[in-house]
């Protein structure tokens, strides 16, 4: 009876408490639509920079991230994928990668050499759907070579032009070939536009001498199930006694200042959660506090039959919990109606920023939320409608029988 | 043993600079089965007293029994339950809570005591025929008539079978030939169940109706007469 007590006193000033259930509804909608906002930028960020080149996670020789020399190649590659089958991954693809220096025609420059598996490499990343001109490299390709835009405008080198790289090879000594420039790529990516060269697996693997060897493996994950695969990895790997021989890094191990970034940005966001949320309880506050004052002679009368204080208190507490899932039922409906349509739609920023993609983020965003953010505003804004009647509840509970039966 | 046993029950109010004793050394003692009426003018502490005997209010000094508890020695919590167990209330102005319907009404102090609502409603459509309200338990307060409401106040404070029911000018807000017919209620009631009740009034009605008629005047006890 509790229940039908508390909701036939929120519908007895039916107008007061719309306002309120709408007040928090728009509150909460408006939080979750620029929660989706601000999800939907940063998962494109994030997705965009593990998809452009550097994967998921990254399996590497120990120590190999922080001193990448050919001589540090991976112990067993085998080994690694038949891990990665035995966990479900069909996403990864092999790499070696090392440093060399690029000659044109009137200019040289230091590069990223990166030798990739032409068929595995586009199952894993999208760097072949930023090619601009040309052709991305192909299997049976031999000595063909992809260049971003900056660097091969830098090099003076157009399609067809040959390229000349120089790198140590797996035993120290100088080995170099000539490539020919098939592909040049514009991502809008510094990191990528300048200082990459993408080649063949199979031509930097006869250049550099490593018989099979590799430096990588990629790996795509779908965002949730990251960790699990990162532990299982790690497990898998080094933990059977031949311990740390693998390092396994997350794309944020790599590249942390994209985390932060968008940790930092979250931080902000919490804050105006903060604040929306105070606004939120403030007006369920003035509503269960407007309601209590109205109530004092009904209270008075409940308390003189027997209800307890507390039991009393829990009544405009549950009162306020009410509001709060009215509203927070509406403001859901409506906040994820918002980000579904405008997740279906996107939201066209090229104006602001550019065409392409900068910094990894999208020019049109696909607003998504993530789960722990919705749940986390949702919880928020429920425990900010039971904070907001704390106070009345509190008054309500040290009400003297006689004083608020005489209260007009 | 009396149901309700006061000594010497003192009371004062003060309102601002302004002081006013409302009881002055009242002793009153009320038999089990007893129909007694609280007899006197305005402000001569018939509800006064009535807030403290029903643990609503506490005297400054004096001492209090009420079905053989020293009521005056509870806690907040505690005159609480007491009061959920052993007291019903009747008020002047019915006091009904208006969201929800006679039958809920009647079943709300059952409802504090945690009994089940399939028990507790058919105790309250029993005691609502035995008012004369049968089939009208769906009524909210405000599709009733004051004598109406004021018969459901009577089914609430026996709806937890109390001691005492202690009812505060319930004639007052009702017309003459209403108030009688709410006086044989509560007669019969008092008669058939045993319950003892305590009424306060100047309504000479109910003073007519009650086997015993204790006189206040100024604070004080002035008369203490049974019929």
């Amino acid at each position: 009876m509790i229940f039908q007590l508390a909701w036939r006193n929120v519908l007895r000033n039916a107008r007061r408490s719309l306002i309120t259930i709408a007040a928090i509804a728009i509150g909460l909608a408006a939080l979750l639509f620029l929660w989706g906002f601000n999800d939907g930028v940063h998962n494109s960020m994030m997705r965009n920079l593990q998809q452009a080149i550097i994967g998921s996670v990254q399996i590497h020789a120990d120590g190999y991230f922080r001193h990448p020399k050919l001589s540090r190649d991976l112990p067993d590659v085998q080994r690694v994928e038949d891990l990665l089958i035995k966990l479900g991954v069909q996403q990864y693809t092999r790499r070696i990668r090392t440093f060399a220096l690029a000659a044109g025609d009137d200019n040289s420059e230091g590069l990223v050499l990166l030798g990739v598996d032409p068929v595995r490499e586009v199952r894993v990343t999208n760097l072949h759907t930023k090619v601009s001109r040309g052709r991305f490299v192909s299997p049976g390709d031999g000595n063909t070579c992809v260049l971003g835009a900056t660097t091969a405008r830098n090099l003076g080198l157009t399609l067809g032009d040959d390229l000349v790289l120089l790198a140590a090879d797996r035993f120290g000594a100088l080995a170099a070939d000539r490539f020919t420039l098939v592909g040049i790529v514009e991502s809008g990516e510094m990191g990528i536009d300048r200082g990459l060269v993408v080649v063949p697996l199979a031509s930097l693997d006869a250049m550099l001498g490593m018989q099979g060897r590799m430096t990588d493996i990629i790996v795509q994950s779908p965002p949730d199930k990251l960790e699990a695969l990162t532990a299982a990895l790690k497990q898998g790997l080094n933990g059977q006694g031949d311990a740390h021989a693998y390092e396994i890094l997350r794309w944020y191990d790599m590249y942390p200042m994209m985390k932060q970034w968008v940790d930092l940005e979250n931080a902000f966001y919490y804050i105006f959660l903060g604040v929306v949320l105070l606004i939120v309880a403030a007006g369920v506050m003035n509503t269960v506090l407007m309601s209590t004052l109205e109530r004092m002679h009904e209270f008075g009368i409940m308390l003189a039959l027997g209800c307890g204080g507390w039991r009393l208190a829990a009544l405009v507490g549950l009162e306020s919990v009410l509001l709060g899932l009215a509203g927070s039922a509406l403001g859901l409906v409506v906040g994820l109606s918002l980000v579904g349509i405008f997740h279906h739609l996107g939201i066209d920023l090229s104006s602001q920023m550019d065409s392409i993609t900068r910094f990894y983020i999208n020019p049109v965003i696909h607003p998504e939320i993530d789960t722990d953010h919705l749940l986390i505003t949702l919880a928020s804004v429920l425990l900010a409608a039971l904070l907001a009647s704390l106070v009345p509840a509190w008054r309500a509970a040290r009400l003297q029988p006689v004083e608020a039966i005489h209260h007009v | 043993m009396a149901l309700i046993e006061a000594v010497d029950i003192r009371k004062r109010y003060r309102s601002g600079e302004v002081e006013a004793q409302a009881l002055n050394g009242v002793s009153l003692s009320v038999q089990a089965g007893a129909f007694t009426a609280l007899a006197g003018p305005s402000g001569s502490g018939k509800t006064t007293l009535l807030n403290i005997i029903g643990t609503l209010d506490r005297p400054e000094s004096g001492t209090l029994t009420v079905a053989g508890r020293d009521v005056l020695s509870l806690s907040a919590a505690e005159r609480a339950a007491f009061r959920l167990s052993h007291i019903g209330f009747v008020f002047q102005a019915y006091n009904l809570i208006r969201v929800l319907t006679a039958r809920e009404n009647v079943a709300y102090v059952q409802q504090l005591q945690g009994v089940s609502a399939a028990e507790r409603n058919a105790v309250a459509d029993r005691l609502l025929a035995e008012v004369g309200l049968d089939g009208m338990g769906d009524r909210r307060p405000d599709q009733l008539s004051g004598g109406q409401q004021q018969r459901i106040a009577v089914a609430r404070a026996l709806a937890t079978s109390p001691d005492i029911v202690l009812a505060d000018e319930p004639t007052a807000n009702l017309d003459s030939h209403t108030g009688e017919s709410l006086m044989q209620l509560m007669q019969q009631l008092n008669e058939t169940r045993g319950t003892t009740f305590l009424i306060s009034s100047h309504d000479p009605l109910v003073l007519a109706h009650a086997r015993q008629v204790v006189h206040l005047r100024d604070g004080l006890v002035q008369e203490d007469a049974s019929a």
